[in-house]
């Protein structure tokens, strides 16, 4: 992480003294972040009617936020929302109001240099843009006798947000505190942890 | 009165006789002698084991005897490449040259056996104490015996008595866990008649691998076996056979739930009733008309006693009824001094009806199968030293598609040492009737299951309750029929006698495709997912196996087994080879493609498989102690990582472990046979295999007569 860091640092800087000379609007450095335990609970389940309010979360801030506009993904059990397209359907949802997409591609966070050249998707009625389902989104439930969730390495989510920037996401755990090895009898769910980098830069595609 | 006793003192006097000139055979071998022993199911006639060109292993009854096996699975899983696991479902099953329960065809004196709990045949259901020989055919035999027979063929043969005297014996075992084992087998044969009767009852008191986890790993259980069997015969070529086979099973299945203790039972019911006319029209023409059905029942229920709510309660009910007519000629020469050319072989050939029912919890009504099936098979030597057997079998079924299975199988021999053998052949599994009729939802979880042929009728009635989000796969992805499971055997092999030994070299390999696995057709309101069976994965499994045998003395006798395994998806395969398929590293949390060499291969299969046998016979003590040592290499039981497949950085692996089985019998006073052993005496217990308890010491004696 560190030497993520400095590298963007130094591309940053090596970025910011090229570009100097002809924009007086410098580019602002690319940020890389993990958001760990962000809690998204969700009330039924288990054969019941699924409800609850979902978690919002806004990569300009890189915070959890309660606006009904400046959100991009949201999160409940493991349903993922982004803010573009139409209502799916599912109780307690909130209204999409922005344009954000999301491509779902396959490679490491690293290997993704650019959102150039991708098709953004986005929830649709009856649909979300990030599928639902075990071995069909972003994770694989074991079923027994573990149990447990994990979410697919490799699946890497690309975001236009709702201001139009872009952000490529890898999720890394659906419990608390992340664990190598979850127990999904003694580890609590759901806290997404997932790693991000986000280009704060409206309109720009690149991720290095 | 006076008769009686008479009859007695006959009776008696006769057994004198009889016991006086019996051979006793204490040097017998059964390592290394085991080539001139006779089997039927490779080509459904009589044949020698030393001159088959297929791979086969043979176990004998003094094997087991002396082994102190008492059900099926124990004794089979000391063969090299046999192996017995529990799959992700818990039940235990077989594996053969890395092939899976499901594709393992299971018979008693060669007609097949039902009863499966998710695809896997439990062959501890079966009792050794009535069994002759056991007779193993690895690799595809569907051009005989049609479905199932892809991975092998385990076929269980009865004894026939064979003495005017009433022989038999009974047998008392008793062992760790409380567990009970009683015998009794009878045998008597007349000019015209002869019958077998057998009992047994086995009983455990079940044991618990973790004292954390609340109740018992395995639960107390009493099973019963009941086997006649009636011989007659009208004429010098004609003869009946009739056998009738009941097995009942009553197992404790209470657990605790939620600190709630639910109570209630598993029950198992086999009937098995088998009938047989031989017919010997001349010489060199014998037909066998055969009449079989079998009945398994399987229920269960459990319930809180206090508030007598059901938490479960499932049945089971399967058929099976067939009728086969089959028949062998033997072309030979009028002068009958050439053996060799193709005018001079055996032509087999048989034609058969089988009907399947099954009703059970989750299908909406008894559905049935019918399938007529024909097969031919020609076995010659078309030259001198080299045998040919050229076979196929075709089989029309109700619910999917005709299939035409062919085999072909050589084997030369060199010179009087060296043998080689090669084999190809087809086999094929039809779709079950759980992936056709299934109608399940989880009532915890809220997901749905279902078959195949009933999948579009229950979408809409799903749709008409809203319960359907979507549905993910068009009308036409469900309406063509789902195809039969195949796969492409291959055997080839030699064997070489050295001196007191004997070595036999397998090399295989299966290729597998249009297996059935679920998929996601539909999501619901509730969140979850609508699944059903579709085809599209292809395995393969490949490697080689080696036995040796060697005669030390005419009294010690070792052998050693390997088997080394590559089982893979070839889909996964070549998605890892694209750089598709990734990898968390735990240690550093790092995404990284997954490697070629990082892909450990198919859940439950050890790349290594080993044994290691002694067997020695003391004649002046009329003692036998033998040892016999198994490996098992590591492997995988679900993936862990999330990326759908078995690699290195998967943290379900057993670990490599031994197991050594021993056992000592004296015979004293003639007739009493003690024998004391134990099994799993390094006492390896692994609380992921709940099959394998830790060390079990028994005692037995046994009373022959």
């Amino acid at each position: 992480m560190t030497k993520n860091i400095l590298a963007v640092a130094f591309l940053a800087v090596a970025f910011a003294s090229c570009s100097n000379d002809d924009d007086n609007t410098p580019a602002e450095p690319i940020q890389t972040e993990t958001v760990s335990n962000l809690y998204a609970p969700q009330t039924g389940g288990q054969g019941e009617a699924v409800g609850g309010e979902f978690a919002k979360f806004d990569f300009e801030t890189g915070a959890i936020t309660t606006s009904d506009t400046d959100w991009d993904l949201a999160f409940r059990g493991t349903t993922i929302a982004i803010n573009g397209g139409a209502e799916t359907g599912t109780a307690d949802e909130p209204v999409r109001n922005g344009d954000a997409g999301v491509a779902i591609v396959t490679g490491t966070l690293a290997s993704i240099t650019t959102a150039d050249g991708l098709s953004f998707n986005q929830d649709a009625d009856a649909a979300f843009a990030i599928p639902t389902g075990s071995d069909n989104g972003w994770y694989n439930y074991a079923g027994p006798p573990s149990h447990v969730i994990t979410p697919i390495p490799g699946k890497i989510f690309v975001i236009r947000t709702t201001e139009g920037n872009y952000a490529k996401v890898e999720i890394i755990s659906y419990y608390e505190n992340a664990p190598a090895e979850p127990d999904a009898f003694a580890d609590a769910t759901p806290y997404f942890t997932f790693n991000y980098v986000y280009n704060p830069n409206i309109g720009e595609t690149s991720f290095e | 009165m006076r008769f009686q006793l008479t009859t007695c003192l006959l009776l008696i006097g006769s057994y004198f006789t009889i016991a006086q000139t019996r051979v006793e055979n204490p040097t017998d071998s059964i390592l290394a002698q085991q080539l001139d022993e006779v089997i039927v199911t490779a080509t459904r006639t009589e044949r020698q084991l030393s001159s088959l060109p297929l791979p086969v292993t043979l176990v004998g009854k003094k094997q087991i005897i002396k082994s102190g096996s008492v059900r099926l699975n124990e004794i089979l899983n000391e063969q090299t490449g046999i192996i017995t696991v529990a799959d992700e479902s818990g039940f235990q099953g077989v594996q053969i040259q890395g092939i899976a329960s499901d594709y393992i065809l299971i018979l008693i004196d060669g007609v097949p056996l039902v009863g499966r709990s998710a695809g896997n045949f439990d062959l501890s259901r079966l009792t050794v104490g009535n069994i002759k020989q056991i007779e193993v055919v690895k690799g595809p035999s569907s051009s005989l015996y049609g479905s199932e027979a892809l991975g092998g063929v385990i076929n269980i043969i009865t004894e026939k008595p064979k003495t005017e005297a009433l022989t038999g014996n009974a047998s008392y075992r008793i062992g760790s866990f409380s567990q009970q084992d009683i015998n009794l087998d009878v045998k008597q044969a007349f000019k015209k008649f002869r019958y077998g009767f057998f009992a047994n009852r086995f009983s455990s008191n079940g044991y618990d691998l973790n004292e954390d986890v609340e109740g018992n790993t395995v639960n107390p259980f009493t099973n019963y076996t009941l086997n006649g069997r009636l011989y007659y015969d009208f004429k010098d070529n004609l003869s009946l056979f009739a056998s009738g086979r009941f097995y009942d099973q009553n197992q404790d299945a209470g657990f605790t739930l939620d600190s709630i203790q639910y109570q209630g039972d598993t029950k198992e019911q086999e009937w098995n009733a088998h009938t047989r006319l031989d017919h010997k029209w001349t010489p060199n023409l014998t037909m066998a008309y055969e009449l079989y059905y079998t009945n398994y029942i399987a229920t269960e229920l459990l319930a809180d006693p206090i508030s007598t709510a059901i938490l479960s309660d499932s049945d089971f009910n399967q058929k099976l009824f067939r009728p086969e007519v089959r028949g062998s000629y033997t072309f030979s020469s009028e002068n009958n001094t050439e053996t060799t050319g193709f005018q001079n072989g055996t032509l087999t050939a048989g034609i058969g009806l089988q009907l399947d029912e099954l009703d059970r919890t989750y299908f909406d009504k008894t559905v049935n199968f019918s399938s007529q099936y024909a097969y031919a098979q020609y076995d010659f030597d078309p030259i001198e030293n080299l045998n040919v057997i050229a076979g196929a079998r075709f089989d029309n079924h109700s619910e999917y598609n005709n299939q035409f299975s062919p085999k072909l199988a050589l084997r030369y021999q060199l010179n009087d040492n060296l043998s080689i053998k090669g084999s190809i052949g087809y086999g094929f599994k039809a779709p079950d009737f759980r992936q056709l009729y299934f109608d399940f939802t989880n009532s915890a979880v809220g997901y749905t299951i279902l078959g195949y042929n009933v999948a579009l009728d229950k979408l809409k009635e799903l749709e008409e309750q809203d319960q359907i989000l979507n549905v993910v796969v068009t009308e036409d992805d469900l309406s063509k029929p789902l195809g039969a499971e195949s796969s492409i055997g291959y055997n080839l092999g030699f064997n070489l006698k050295h001196g007191r030994g004997n070595t036999e070299v397998n090399f295989f390999r299966n290729d597998f495709k249009n297996l059935i696995d679920t998929r996601i057709i539909a999501r619901k309101t509730n969140g979850q997912n609508v699944f059903s069976y579709v085809n599209f994965d292809e395995i393969y499994t490949t490697g080689f196996e080696i036995n040796s045998a060697y005669k030390l003395s005419n009294d010690l006798n070792i052998s050693a087994g390997y088997q080394l395994l590559y089982a893979f998806d070839k889909q996964k395969k070549q998605d890892i080879k694209d750089n598709q398929v990734f990898v968390r590293d735990p240690n550093n949390g790092q995404t990284i493609a997954l490697s070629q060499t990082d892909y450990f291969g198919l859940v439950n299969r050890s790349r290594h498989n080993a044994n290691f046998k002694i067997y020695y016979d003391i004649p002046t003590a009329k003692t036998n102690l033998n040892i016999r040592l198994l490996y098992r290499s590591k492997y995988a039981q679900f993936d862990t990582n999330g990326n759908g497949l078995i690699d290195n950085y998967d943290s379900s692996f057993i670990d490599d472990f031994v197991t050594v089985n021993a056992a000592a019998s004296k015979t004293f006073y003639n007739n009493f046979t003690l024998q004391v052993g134990a099994n799993n005496l390094l006492d390896y217990t692994d609380n992921n295999i709940p099959t394998m308890p830790g060390i079990q010491g028994y005692l037995k004696l046994n009373y022959q007569f």
